[in-house]
Protein backbone atom coordinates (compact mmCIF):
# COMPACT_ATOMS: atom_id res chain seq x y z
CA UNK A 1 0.00 0.00 0.00
CA UNK A 2 1.58 3.55 -0.79
CA UNK A 3 2.13 5.96 1.64
CA UNK A 4 -0.51 7.89 -0.65
CA UNK A 5 -3.41 5.67 -0.47
CA UNK A 6 -2.39 5.01 3.23
CA UNK A 7 -3.01 9.18 3.90
CA UNK A 8 -6.18 8.94 1.51
CA UNK A 9 -7.53 6.17 3.23
CA UNK A 10 -7.11 7.69 7.05
CA UNK A 11 -8.53 10.93 5.72
CA UNK A 12 -11.41 8.83 4.73
CA UNK A 13 -12.20 7.27 7.69
CA UNK A 14 -11.94 10.64 9.83
CA UNK A 15 -14.64 12.39 7.16
CA UNK A 16 -16.66 9.53 7.25
CA UNK A 17 -16.08 9.43 11.53
CA UNK A 18 -17.69 13.14 11.52
CA UNK A 19 -20.07 12.63 9.19
CA UNK A 20 -21.54 10.22 11.46
CA UNK A 21 -23.12 12.83 13.59
CA UNK A 22 -25.51 13.32 11.32
CA UNK A 23 -27.32 10.18 11.93
CA UNK A 24 -26.45 11.00 15.97
CA UNK A 25 -23.60 11.55 18.10
CA UNK A 26 -21.54 8.88 18.64
CA UNK A 27 -18.02 8.05 20.09
CA UNK A 28 -16.54 7.61 16.25
CA UNK A 29 -17.19 11.39 16.00
CA UNK A 30 -16.35 12.31 19.56
CA UNK A 31 -12.83 10.60 18.90
CA UNK A 32 -12.66 12.75 15.05
CA UNK A 33 -13.52 15.99 17.12
CA UNK A 34 -10.57 15.46 19.98
CA UNK A 35 -8.23 14.34 17.32
CA UNK A 36 -8.98 17.40 15.26
CA UNK A 37 -8.30 19.31 18.05
CA UNK A 38 -5.06 18.09 19.50
CA UNK A 39 -3.32 17.49 15.71
CA UNK A 40 -4.08 21.46 14.93
CA UNK A 41 -2.73 22.38 17.79
CA UNK A 42 0.59 20.11 17.39
CA UNK A 43 0.66 20.91 13.56
CA UNK A 44 0.47 24.66 14.02
CA UNK A 45 3.21 24.48 17.04
CA UNK A 46 5.28 22.55 14.63
CA UNK A 47 4.38 25.15 11.62
CA UNK A 48 5.42 27.85 13.90
CA UNK A 49 8.50 26.51 14.92
CA UNK A 50 9.82 25.52 12.10
CA UNK A 51 8.81 28.53 10.18
CA UNK A 52 8.60 31.14 12.04
CA UNK A 53 10.98 30.86 15.21
CA UNK A 54 13.66 28.89 13.16
CA UNK A 55 14.08 31.08 10.35
CA UNK A 56 12.66 34.44 12.49
CA UNK A 57 14.48 34.39 15.66
CA UNK A 58 17.08 31.29 16.04
CA UNK A 59 18.67 31.75 12.48
CA UNK A 60 19.44 35.89 12.69
CA UNK A 61 20.42 35.98 16.26
CA UNK A 62 22.18 32.47 16.83
CA UNK A 63 24.23 31.71 13.27
CA UNK A 64 23.81 35.47 12.01
CA UNK A 65 24.67 37.10 15.46
CA UNK A 66 21.83 39.94 15.17
CA UNK A 67 21.50 40.68 18.82
CA UNK A 68 19.28 43.09 18.59
CA UNK A 69 16.84 40.71 18.12
CA UNK A 70 16.85 40.12 21.92
CA UNK A 71 14.46 43.19 22.12
CA UNK A 72 11.78 41.68 19.99
CA UNK A 73 12.01 38.10 21.39
CA UNK A 74 11.68 39.69 25.10
CA UNK A 75 8.28 41.49 23.87
CA UNK A 76 7.52 38.12 23.03
CA UNK A 77 8.36 36.33 26.29
CA UNK A 78 6.44 39.02 28.01
CA UNK A 79 2.68 37.36 26.15
CA UNK A 80 3.46 34.22 27.94
CA UNK A 81 3.49 36.32 31.40
CA UNK A 82 0.18 36.66 30.86
CA UNK A 83 -0.57 33.48 32.38
CA UNK A 84 1.26 33.98 35.87
CA UNK A 85 -0.67 36.65 38.19
CA UNK A 86 2.35 38.57 39.31
CA UNK A 87 3.76 39.40 36.02
CA UNK A 88 0.94 39.46 33.69
CA UNK A 89 1.13 43.16 33.59
CA UNK A 90 4.05 42.80 31.97
CA UNK A 91 1.96 41.21 28.43
CA UNK A 92 0.77 44.74 28.56
CA UNK A 93 3.32 46.30 26.87
CA UNK A 94 4.02 44.28 23.58
CA UNK A 95 -0.01 44.63 22.94
CA UNK A 96 0.80 48.54 23.19
CA UNK A 97 3.43 48.20 21.21
CA UNK A 98 1.24 46.07 18.63
CA UNK A 99 -1.39 49.18 18.88
CA UNK A 100 1.16 50.76 16.66
CA UNK A 101 0.29 48.83 13.03
CA UNK A 102 -3.22 49.90 14.37
CA UNK A 103 -2.22 53.52 14.67
CA UNK A 104 -0.71 53.51 11.15
CA UNK A 105 -3.64 51.20 9.71
CA UNK A 106 -6.21 53.91 10.56
CA UNK A 107 -5.73 56.76 8.03
CA UNK A 108 -5.18 54.16 4.82
CA UNK A 109 -8.20 52.19 5.99
CA UNK A 110 -10.47 55.24 6.69
CA UNK A 111 -9.53 56.12 2.56
CA UNK A 112 -10.25 52.69 1.51
CA UNK A 113 -13.19 51.50 3.57
CA UNK A 114 -15.11 54.90 3.79
CA UNK A 115 -13.84 57.64 1.09
CA UNK A 116 -13.19 55.41 -1.60
CA UNK A 117 -16.69 53.47 -1.35
CA UNK A 118 -18.02 56.92 -0.71
CA UNK A 119 -16.93 58.64 -3.67
CA UNK A 120 -18.40 55.87 -6.01
CA UNK A 121 -21.75 56.52 -4.30
CA UNK A 122 -21.33 59.92 -5.56
CA UNK A 123 -21.04 59.70 -9.27
CA UNK A 124 -23.56 60.71 -11.50
CA UNK A 125 -26.43 58.49 -12.42
CA UNK A 126 -25.83 57.74 -15.96
CA UNK A 127 -27.23 54.18 -15.55
CA UNK A 128 -30.27 51.77 -13.34
CA UNK A 129 -27.86 50.38 -11.60
CA UNK A 130 -25.83 53.47 -10.15
CA UNK A 131 -29.67 55.44 -9.34
CA UNK A 132 -30.31 52.09 -7.46
CA UNK A 133 -27.01 51.99 -5.84
CA UNK A 134 -27.86 55.38 -5.07
CA UNK A 135 -31.45 54.82 -3.54
CA UNK A 136 -29.81 51.87 -1.46
CA UNK A 137 -27.22 53.55 -0.26
CA UNK A 138 -29.54 56.37 1.18
CA UNK A 139 -32.42 54.82 2.05
CA UNK A 140 -30.44 51.87 3.98
CA UNK A 141 -28.40 54.86 5.91
CA UNK A 142 -31.70 56.70 6.91
CA UNK A 143 -33.30 53.62 8.21
CA UNK A 144 -30.00 53.45 11.09
CA UNK A 145 -31.23 56.82 12.04
CA UNK A 146 -33.08 56.46 14.63
CA UNK A 147 -33.98 60.20 16.22
CA UNK A 148 -36.84 60.27 13.80
CA UNK A 149 -39.47 58.49 13.96
CA UNK A 150 -40.48 56.08 10.89
CA UNK A 151 -43.37 57.22 10.28
CA UNK A 152 -45.64 58.67 7.13
CA UNK A 153 -43.61 59.42 3.39
CA UNK A 154 -40.52 59.06 5.79
CA UNK A 155 -41.08 56.16 7.45
CA UNK A 156 -42.13 54.86 3.67
CA UNK A 157 -38.62 56.09 2.65
CA UNK A 158 -36.66 54.19 4.99
CA UNK A 159 -38.89 51.19 4.48
CA UNK A 160 -37.09 50.46 0.84
CA UNK A 161 -33.51 50.76 3.07
CA UNK A 162 -35.37 47.26 4.58
CA UNK A 163 -36.06 46.11 1.69
CA UNK A 164 -32.35 46.65 0.17
CA UNK A 165 -31.28 44.82 3.32
CA UNK A 166 -33.60 42.20 2.83
CA UNK A 167 -32.08 41.33 -0.33
CA UNK A 168 -28.99 41.14 0.66
CA UNK A 169 -29.47 39.08 3.21
CA UNK A 170 -30.99 36.71 0.77
CA UNK A 171 -28.08 36.97 -1.42
CA UNK A 172 -25.82 36.24 1.80
CA UNK A 173 -28.27 33.25 2.39
CA UNK A 174 -28.11 32.12 -0.97
CA UNK A 175 -24.17 32.42 -0.98
CA UNK A 176 -23.82 30.57 2.08
CA UNK A 177 -25.84 27.53 1.09
CA UNK A 178 -23.70 27.69 -2.14
CA UNK A 179 -20.81 27.88 0.24
CA UNK A 180 -21.82 24.94 2.07
CA UNK A 181 -22.23 22.70 -0.28
CA UNK A 182 -19.28 22.91 -1.93
CA UNK A 183 -17.46 21.91 0.89
CA UNK A 184 -19.92 18.74 1.11
CA UNK A 185 -19.07 18.59 -2.40
CA UNK A 186 -14.75 19.10 -1.43
CA UNK A 187 -15.40 16.01 0.36
CA UNK A 188 -17.22 13.61 -1.44
CA UNK A 189 -15.06 14.62 -4.41
CA UNK A 190 -12.08 13.36 -2.25
CA UNK A 191 -13.75 10.24 -1.08
CA UNK A 192 -14.86 9.14 -4.70
CA UNK A 193 -12.20 10.39 -6.87
CA UNK A 194 -8.99 10.46 -4.44
CA UNK A 195 -9.93 6.97 -2.04
CA UNK A 196 -12.14 5.19 -4.34
CA UNK A 197 -11.08 6.58 -7.77
CA UNK A 198 -14.18 6.16 -9.13
CA UNK A 199 -14.41 9.51 -10.85
CA UNK A 200 -12.03 9.86 -14.04
CA UNK B 1 -51.70 14.24 8.61
CA UNK B 2 -51.24 15.31 4.91
CA UNK B 3 -48.38 16.02 2.34
CA UNK B 4 -47.50 18.97 3.86
CA UNK B 5 -47.98 18.21 7.40
CA UNK B 6 -46.17 15.02 6.93
CA UNK B 7 -43.26 17.27 5.38
CA UNK B 8 -42.89 19.19 8.10
CA UNK B 9 -42.31 16.35 10.53
CA UNK B 10 -39.90 14.70 8.59
CA UNK B 11 -36.80 13.53 10.05
CA UNK B 12 -34.20 15.49 8.95
CA UNK B 13 -31.91 12.41 8.34
CA UNK B 14 -34.07 12.01 5.73
CA UNK B 15 -33.52 14.99 4.20
CA UNK B 16 -29.54 14.51 4.55
CA UNK B 17 -29.86 11.38 2.32
CA UNK B 18 -31.49 13.25 -0.27
CA UNK B 19 -28.72 15.80 -0.06
CA UNK B 20 -25.88 13.66 -0.29
CA UNK B 21 -27.59 11.95 -3.02
CA UNK B 22 -28.31 15.03 -4.89
CA UNK B 23 -24.39 15.39 -4.40
CA UNK B 24 -23.12 12.18 -5.29
CA UNK B 25 -24.96 11.09 -8.43
CA UNK B 26 -24.01 13.92 -10.58
CA UNK B 27 -20.50 13.86 -9.01
CA UNK B 28 -20.82 9.87 -10.30
CA UNK B 29 -22.25 10.70 -13.62
CA UNK B 30 -20.56 13.95 -14.79
CA UNK B 31 -22.40 15.45 -17.28
CA UNK B 32 -21.93 18.47 -19.94
CA UNK B 33 -23.13 21.88 -18.93
CA UNK B 34 -22.08 25.39 -19.35
CA UNK B 35 -21.00 27.92 -16.92
CA UNK B 36 -21.82 31.43 -17.91
CA UNK B 37 -18.78 33.69 -17.08
CA UNK B 38 -19.16 36.73 -14.98
CA UNK B 39 -17.51 39.90 -15.77
CA UNK B 40 -15.63 40.22 -12.60
CA UNK B 41 -13.82 36.70 -13.62
CA UNK B 42 -13.84 37.89 -17.22
CA UNK B 43 -11.67 41.03 -16.08
CA UNK B 44 -9.32 39.04 -13.81
CA UNK B 45 -8.53 36.87 -16.44
CA UNK B 46 -7.78 39.23 -19.21
CA UNK B 47 -5.99 41.44 -17.00
CA UNK B 48 -3.96 38.27 -16.34
CA UNK B 49 -3.61 37.50 -20.25
CA UNK B 50 -2.23 41.07 -20.74
CA UNK B 51 1.06 39.91 -19.02
CA UNK B 52 1.49 36.96 -21.18
CA UNK B 53 5.00 36.24 -22.81
CA UNK B 54 6.45 39.82 -21.17
CA UNK B 55 9.58 39.60 -18.93
CA UNK B 56 8.44 42.80 -17.34
CA UNK B 57 5.02 41.90 -16.01
CA UNK B 58 4.39 39.46 -13.24
CA UNK B 59 1.49 38.46 -10.78
CA UNK B 60 1.70 37.74 -6.93
CA UNK B 61 -0.68 34.89 -6.13
CA UNK B 62 -1.35 35.82 -1.76
CA UNK B 63 -2.98 32.21 -0.34
CA UNK B 64 -4.21 33.66 2.35
CA UNK B 65 -6.55 30.33 3.77
CA UNK B 66 -5.54 26.53 5.13
CA UNK B 67 -7.49 23.58 4.15
CA UNK B 68 -10.52 24.32 5.42
CA UNK B 69 -11.52 26.14 2.63
CA UNK B 70 -9.81 24.31 -0.19
CA UNK B 71 -12.99 23.06 -1.76
CA UNK B 72 -13.69 26.42 -3.12
CA UNK B 73 -10.35 28.11 -3.44
CA UNK B 74 -8.23 25.42 -4.26
CA UNK B 75 -9.46 24.81 -8.21
CA UNK B 76 -9.36 28.89 -8.13
CA UNK B 77 -5.66 28.83 -8.03
CA UNK B 78 -5.05 25.89 -9.37
CA UNK B 79 -7.16 27.54 -13.24
CA UNK B 80 -5.51 30.91 -12.82
CA UNK B 81 -1.28 28.93 -12.27
CA UNK B 82 -2.35 26.60 -14.97
CA UNK B 83 -3.27 29.98 -17.12
CA UNK B 84 -0.41 31.38 -16.28
CA UNK B 85 2.17 28.43 -17.00
CA UNK B 86 -0.01 28.07 -20.62
CA UNK B 87 0.72 32.03 -21.38
CA UNK B 88 3.85 32.56 -19.72
CA UNK B 89 2.66 34.65 -17.31
CA UNK B 90 5.26 35.15 -14.48
CA UNK B 91 3.94 34.21 -10.92
CA UNK B 92 4.96 34.83 -7.73
CA UNK B 93 3.31 33.49 -4.28
CA UNK B 94 2.91 33.59 -0.65
CA UNK B 95 1.25 33.31 2.28
CA UNK B 96 0.52 34.73 5.77
CA UNK B 97 -0.61 31.66 7.15
CA UNK B 98 1.94 28.88 8.38
CA UNK B 99 -1.03 26.52 7.06
CA UNK B 100 -1.05 28.14 4.18
CA UNK B 101 2.77 27.09 2.91
CA UNK B 102 1.56 23.43 2.34
CA UNK B 103 -1.00 24.73 0.01
CA UNK B 104 1.54 26.48 -2.18
CA UNK B 105 3.32 23.45 -2.78
CA UNK B 106 0.76 21.63 -3.30
CA UNK B 107 -1.16 23.60 -5.95
CA UNK B 108 1.51 24.12 -7.71
CA UNK B 109 3.16 20.51 -7.82
CA UNK B 110 -0.19 19.92 -9.38
CA UNK B 111 -0.28 22.46 -11.89
CA UNK B 112 3.62 21.67 -12.47
CA UNK B 113 2.94 18.00 -13.39
CA UNK B 114 1.56 19.06 -16.51
CA UNK B 115 3.99 21.58 -17.54
CA UNK B 116 7.54 19.74 -17.17
CA UNK B 117 9.12 22.74 -19.01
CA UNK B 118 8.29 25.19 -16.46
CA UNK B 119 11.51 25.97 -13.56
CA UNK B 120 11.33 27.07 -10.07
CA UNK B 121 13.02 30.46 -10.34
CA UNK B 122 12.35 30.98 -13.70
CA UNK B 123 8.87 30.73 -14.59
CA UNK B 124 7.53 31.39 -10.87
CA UNK B 125 9.17 32.26 -7.37
CA UNK B 126 7.33 30.87 -3.90
CA UNK B 127 8.40 33.17 -1.43
CA UNK B 128 6.53 30.97 1.08
CA UNK B 129 5.18 31.68 4.50
CA UNK B 130 5.92 35.45 5.54
CA UNK B 131 4.08 36.03 9.03
CA UNK B 132 0.96 38.00 9.06
CA UNK B 133 2.87 40.61 11.49
CA UNK B 134 4.93 41.26 9.02
CA UNK B 135 1.81 41.66 6.34
CA UNK B 136 2.36 45.65 6.44
CA UNK B 137 5.66 46.21 5.57
CA UNK B 138 6.23 43.37 2.99
CA UNK B 139 2.75 44.67 1.55
CA UNK B 140 4.13 48.44 1.57
CA UNK B 141 7.98 47.38 0.92
CA UNK B 142 7.69 45.19 -1.82
CA UNK B 143 6.21 48.80 -3.48
CA UNK B 144 9.62 50.25 -3.35
CA UNK B 145 11.76 46.77 -4.10
CA UNK B 146 10.72 43.14 -4.00
CA UNK B 147 14.21 41.76 -3.22
CA UNK B 148 14.90 43.99 -1.03
CA UNK B 149 11.69 43.34 1.16
CA UNK B 150 11.69 39.35 0.42
CA UNK B 151 15.25 38.33 0.09
CA UNK B 152 14.65 34.49 -0.19
CA UNK B 153 12.38 32.51 -1.69
CA UNK B 154 11.08 28.93 0.25
CA UNK B 155 13.78 27.19 -0.97
CA UNK B 156 16.35 29.74 0.68
CA UNK B 157 17.43 31.13 -2.60
CA UNK B 158 18.23 34.73 -2.34
CA UNK B 159 15.53 36.82 -4.59
CA UNK B 160 17.65 39.07 -6.14
CA UNK B 161 20.14 36.22 -7.80
CA UNK B 162 16.79 34.77 -9.73
CA UNK B 163 16.35 34.89 -13.67
CA UNK B 164 12.69 35.52 -12.61
CA UNK B 165 13.60 39.26 -11.18
CA UNK B 166 15.12 40.42 -14.82
CA UNK B 167 12.88 43.20 -15.01
CA UNK B 168 10.45 43.06 -12.38
CA UNK B 169 11.82 45.75 -9.09
CA UNK B 170 8.61 46.28 -7.70
CA UNK B 171 4.40 46.78 -8.32
CA UNK B 172 5.52 48.65 -11.61
CA UNK B 173 6.46 45.16 -12.66
CA UNK B 174 4.24 42.80 -10.81
CA UNK B 175 1.04 44.97 -11.28
CA UNK B 176 -1.53 42.61 -9.98
CA UNK B 177 -1.89 40.82 -6.81
CA UNK B 178 -4.68 38.22 -6.32
CA UNK B 179 -5.49 37.35 -2.86
CA UNK B 180 -7.33 33.99 -2.14
CA UNK B 181 -9.20 33.68 1.31
CA UNK B 182 -12.13 32.63 3.12
CA UNK B 183 -12.08 35.82 5.19
CA UNK B 184 -10.72 39.12 4.64
CA UNK B 185 -9.30 38.46 1.33
CA UNK B 186 -7.21 41.66 -0.55
CA UNK B 187 -7.23 44.15 3.00
CA UNK B 188 -3.69 44.51 3.07
CA UNK B 189 -3.55 45.18 -0.52
CA UNK B 190 -6.26 47.83 -0.90
CA UNK B 191 -5.25 49.44 1.85
CA UNK B 192 -1.66 49.65 2.03
CA UNK B 193 -0.66 48.59 -1.88
CA UNK B 194 -3.65 50.07 -4.22
CA UNK B 195 -3.36 54.10 -2.75
CA UNK B 196 0.00 54.23 -2.44
CA UNK B 197 0.94 52.23 -5.75
CA UNK B 198 -1.48 51.68 -7.81
CA UNK B 199 -1.15 47.96 -7.72
CA UNK B 200 -3.89 46.47 -9.19
CA UNK B 201 -5.75 43.86 -7.16
CA UNK B 202 -8.34 40.93 -7.12
CA UNK B 203 -9.13 38.27 -4.85
CA UNK B 204 -10.83 34.77 -4.84
CA UNK B 205 -13.03 33.92 -2.24
CA UNK B 206 -15.69 31.73 -0.53
CA UNK B 207 -19.17 32.20 -1.29
CA UNK B 208 -19.60 32.98 1.97
CA UNK B 209 -17.43 35.89 1.87
CA UNK B 210 -18.71 37.11 -1.91
CA UNK B 211 -21.23 39.23 -0.72
CA UNK B 212 -18.72 42.01 1.30
CA UNK B 213 -16.54 41.73 -1.30
CA UNK B 214 -18.77 42.74 -3.91
CA UNK B 215 -18.81 46.64 -2.92
CA UNK B 216 -14.91 46.80 -3.29
CA UNK B 217 -15.65 45.46 -6.65
CA UNK B 218 -18.44 48.20 -7.75
CA UNK B 219 -16.50 51.00 -6.22
CA UNK B 220 -13.37 49.86 -8.41
CA UNK B 221 -10.76 49.17 -5.89
CA UNK B 222 -10.92 45.18 -6.98
CA UNK B 223 -10.35 44.76 -10.61
CA UNK B 224 -11.77 41.16 -10.55
CA UNK B 225 -13.13 38.33 -8.12
CA UNK B 226 -13.58 34.58 -8.33
CA UNK B 227 -16.94 34.02 -5.77
CA UNK B 228 -16.70 30.21 -4.36
CA UNK B 229 -16.78 26.94 -6.51
CA UNK B 230 -18.90 29.21 -9.57
CA UNK B 231 -16.40 32.04 -9.63
CA UNK B 232 -13.09 28.56 -9.96
CA UNK B 233 -15.54 27.26 -12.42
CA UNK B 234 -15.75 30.30 -14.91
CA UNK B 235 -12.32 30.86 -15.10
CA UNK B 236 -11.34 27.18 -16.05
CA UNK B 237 -13.58 27.14 -18.68
CA UNK B 238 -12.07 30.17 -19.80
CA UNK B 239 -8.91 28.78 -19.54
CA UNK B 240 -9.92 25.91 -21.86
CA UNK B 241 -11.37 28.09 -24.13
CA UNK B 242 -8.54 30.55 -24.55
CA UNK B 243 -5.34 30.38 -22.55
CA UNK B 244 -5.00 26.12 -23.46
CA UNK B 245 -6.13 25.93 -26.97
CA UNK B 246 -4.14 25.08 -29.68
CA UNK B 247 -4.69 24.86 -33.42
CA UNK B 248 -3.65 21.60 -34.91
CA UNK B 249 -0.89 23.08 -36.80
CA UNK B 250 0.36 25.68 -33.68
CA UNK B 251 3.13 24.42 -31.31
CA UNK B 252 1.83 23.32 -27.63
CA UNK B 253 4.89 25.42 -25.57
CA UNK B 254 6.04 28.61 -25.81
CA UNK B 255 8.28 28.86 -29.08
CA UNK B 256 10.55 32.18 -29.73
CA UNK B 257 11.47 33.67 -33.62
CA UNK B 258 14.28 34.89 -34.99
CA UNK B 259 14.57 38.02 -32.88
CA UNK B 260 14.20 36.36 -29.88
CA UNK B 261 10.82 37.67 -29.14
CA UNK B 262 8.61 35.05 -27.55
CA UNK B 263 5.61 33.18 -29.28
CA UNK B 264 3.03 32.47 -27.08
CA UNK B 265 0.78 29.75 -27.46
CA UNK B 266 -2.87 30.13 -26.59
CA UNK B 267 -5.46 33.06 -28.20
CA UNK B 268 -6.60 35.96 -26.17
CA UNK B 269 -9.75 36.20 -24.33
CA UNK B 270 -12.84 37.18 -27.34
CA UNK B 271 -16.88 37.56 -26.12
CA UNK B 272 -17.66 36.81 -29.85
CA UNK B 273 -15.69 33.45 -30.02
CA UNK B 274 -17.68 32.75 -25.84
CA UNK B 275 -20.90 32.81 -27.21
CA UNK B 276 -19.68 30.98 -30.75
CA UNK B 277 -21.27 27.31 -30.73
CA UNK B 278 -17.86 25.98 -31.70
CA UNK B 279 -16.80 26.72 -27.97
CA UNK B 280 -19.13 23.80 -26.71
CA UNK B 281 -16.36 21.40 -27.96
CA UNK B 282 -13.60 23.10 -26.30
CA UNK B 283 -15.38 22.37 -22.33
CA UNK B 284 -17.31 19.09 -22.09
CA UNK B 285 -16.43 17.92 -18.86
CA UNK B 286 -16.93 14.18 -19.89
CA UNK B 287 -14.09 12.01 -21.23
CA UNK B 288 -12.92 13.05 -24.44
CA UNK B 289 -11.19 10.14 -26.48
CA UNK B 290 -11.47 11.08 -30.20
CA UNK B 291 -9.09 14.09 -32.01
CA UNK B 292 -11.14 15.15 -35.17
CA UNK B 293 -9.41 17.12 -37.60
CA UNK B 294 -10.64 18.43 -41.24
CA UNK B 295 -8.34 17.04 -43.75
CA UNK B 296 -6.52 20.13 -43.87
CA UNK B 297 -6.50 20.49 -40.38
CA UNK B 298 -4.61 16.98 -40.42
CA UNK B 299 -2.08 17.55 -42.80
CA UNK B 300 -0.95 20.89 -41.03
CA UNK B 301 -1.24 19.00 -37.47
CA UNK B 302 0.81 16.25 -38.96
CA UNK B 303 3.37 18.53 -40.89
CA UNK B 304 4.72 19.12 -37.64
CA UNK B 305 5.58 15.73 -36.76
CA UNK B 306 6.91 15.02 -40.43
CA UNK B 307 9.21 11.67 -39.32
CA UNK B 308 5.81 10.51 -37.64
CA UNK B 309 3.20 10.67 -40.51
CA UNK B 310 3.17 7.30 -40.75
CA UNK B 311 2.17 6.53 -37.46
CA UNK B 312 -0.85 8.85 -37.36
CA UNK B 313 -1.62 7.77 -40.90
CA UNK B 314 -1.58 3.98 -39.47
CA UNK B 315 -4.04 5.02 -36.66
CA UNK B 316 -6.51 7.32 -38.32
CA UNK B 317 -10.08 6.64 -39.52
CA UNK B 318 -12.43 8.74 -41.83
CA UNK B 319 -15.83 9.13 -40.55
CA UNK B 320 -17.94 11.87 -42.81
CA UNK B 321 -15.17 13.48 -44.71
CA UNK B 322 -13.32 14.08 -41.26
CA UNK B 323 -10.02 12.71 -40.31
CA UNK B 324 -10.76 10.61 -36.83
CA UNK B 325 -7.96 9.36 -33.78
CA UNK B 326 -9.19 7.21 -31.16
CA UNK B 327 -6.57 7.38 -28.60
CA UNK B 328 -7.36 4.70 -26.67
CA UNK B 329 -7.01 2.50 -29.63
CA UNK B 330 -3.14 3.86 -29.99
CA UNK B 331 -0.82 1.11 -28.44
CA UNK B 332 1.98 1.45 -26.49
CA UNK B 333 4.41 0.52 -28.81
CA UNK B 334 2.37 3.43 -31.40
CA UNK B 335 3.14 5.67 -28.69
CA UNK B 336 6.67 5.36 -27.94
CA UNK B 337 7.12 5.79 -31.73
CA UNK B 338 5.30 8.70 -31.78
CA UNK B 339 6.99 10.06 -28.80
CA UNK B 340 6.07 11.96 -25.78
CA UNK B 341 5.54 15.58 -27.34
CA UNK B 342 3.85 14.56 -30.60
CA UNK B 343 1.31 12.02 -28.27
CA UNK B 344 0.81 15.09 -25.85
CA UNK B 345 0.33 17.18 -28.22
CA UNK B 346 -2.56 14.74 -29.87
CA UNK B 347 -4.01 13.96 -26.75
CA UNK B 348 -4.82 17.87 -26.84
CA UNK B 349 -6.75 17.81 -29.92
CA UNK B 350 -9.09 15.41 -28.13
CA UNK B 351 -10.11 18.21 -26.25
CA UNK B 352 -10.44 15.77 -23.28
CA UNK B 353 -9.68 18.02 -19.74
CA UNK B 354 -7.71 16.62 -17.43
CA UNK B 355 -10.01 15.83 -13.76
CA UNK B 356 -7.56 18.35 -11.86
CA UNK B 357 -8.48 20.95 -14.19
CA UNK B 358 -12.40 20.78 -14.44
CA UNK B 359 -13.16 20.07 -10.48
CA UNK B 360 -15.02 23.01 -10.32
CA UNK B 361 -17.26 22.44 -13.08
CA UNK B 362 -17.72 18.60 -11.76
CA UNK B 363 -18.35 20.44 -8.99
CA UNK B 364 -21.23 23.35 -10.53
CA UNK B 365 -22.97 20.21 -11.31
CA UNK B 366 -23.78 18.72 -8.03
CA UNK B 367 -24.23 22.41 -6.75
CA UNK B 368 -26.90 23.22 -9.27
CA UNK B 369 -28.54 19.61 -8.66
CA UNK B 370 -28.69 20.78 -4.68
CA UNK B 371 -29.40 24.35 -5.35
CA UNK B 372 -32.61 23.21 -7.45
CA UNK B 373 -33.48 20.31 -4.69
CA UNK B 374 -33.08 23.14 -1.63
CA UNK B 375 -35.34 25.51 -3.58
CA UNK B 376 -37.75 22.99 -3.88
CA UNK B 377 -37.30 21.96 -0.10
CA UNK B 378 -37.98 25.64 0.43
CA UNK B 379 -41.22 26.26 -1.49
CA UNK B 380 -42.25 22.78 -0.02
CA UNK B 381 -41.50 24.08 3.45
CA UNK B 382 -43.58 27.69 3.05
CA UNK B 383 -46.65 26.31 1.43
CA UNK B 384 -47.15 23.83 4.16
CA UNK B 385 -46.19 26.59 6.77
CA UNK B 386 -48.98 29.10 5.38
CA UNK B 387 -51.55 26.34 4.61
CA UNK B 388 -51.03 24.95 8.50
CA UNK B 389 -51.53 28.53 9.87
CA UNK B 390 -54.95 29.17 7.77
CA UNK B 391 -55.62 26.13 9.57
CA UNK B 392 -55.39 27.18 12.58
CA UNK B 393 -56.75 30.46 11.72
CA UNK B 394 -60.13 28.63 10.57
CA UNK B 395 -59.98 26.84 13.87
Amino acid sequence: MSFELFSNLVGAFFTLCIFSFLYKDNPFYQMAEQLLVGISLGYGLVLTYTRVFVPFLYQPMILKQQWILIIPSIMGIFYILRFNRKLSWLSRYPIAFSMMGVGASVPLSMHTFILVQMRQAMVPLESVNLALIFIGTIAVLLYFFFSKAHTGVYGKFVDVGKWYMMIGFGASFGLTVMARISLLIGRIQFLVNDVFGALK
Amino acid sequence: MNFFERIQALDRRWIYIVVALAIVIPLMIPYNSDNVTTPPTENLYQMIDSFAGREDRAILLSFYHDASTMPELFPMEIAILRHCFERNVKVFTLTWLPSGAPVIDFAINSVKEEYPNIVSGVDYCNFGYIPGTLAMPTVIGMGDNIAATVKTDAEGRKIESLPIMKGINNYSEMNLAVEFSGSVAGSYWIVYARPKFGLNVAVGVTAVMAADQYPYLQSGQFIGMLAGLKGAAEYEKLVDVFGAYREPDSPITVQTDEDGNKIVPGRPFSRELLQDESTKELINITTQNIATFSPADYEAFTAKYPEKKAVFDAIKTMDNGKVKIDVTQVSKAQQDEMGPLAWKDLNRMTRNILYKFKVARIGMNAQSVAHIMIIVFIILGNIGYFISKSRQAKK
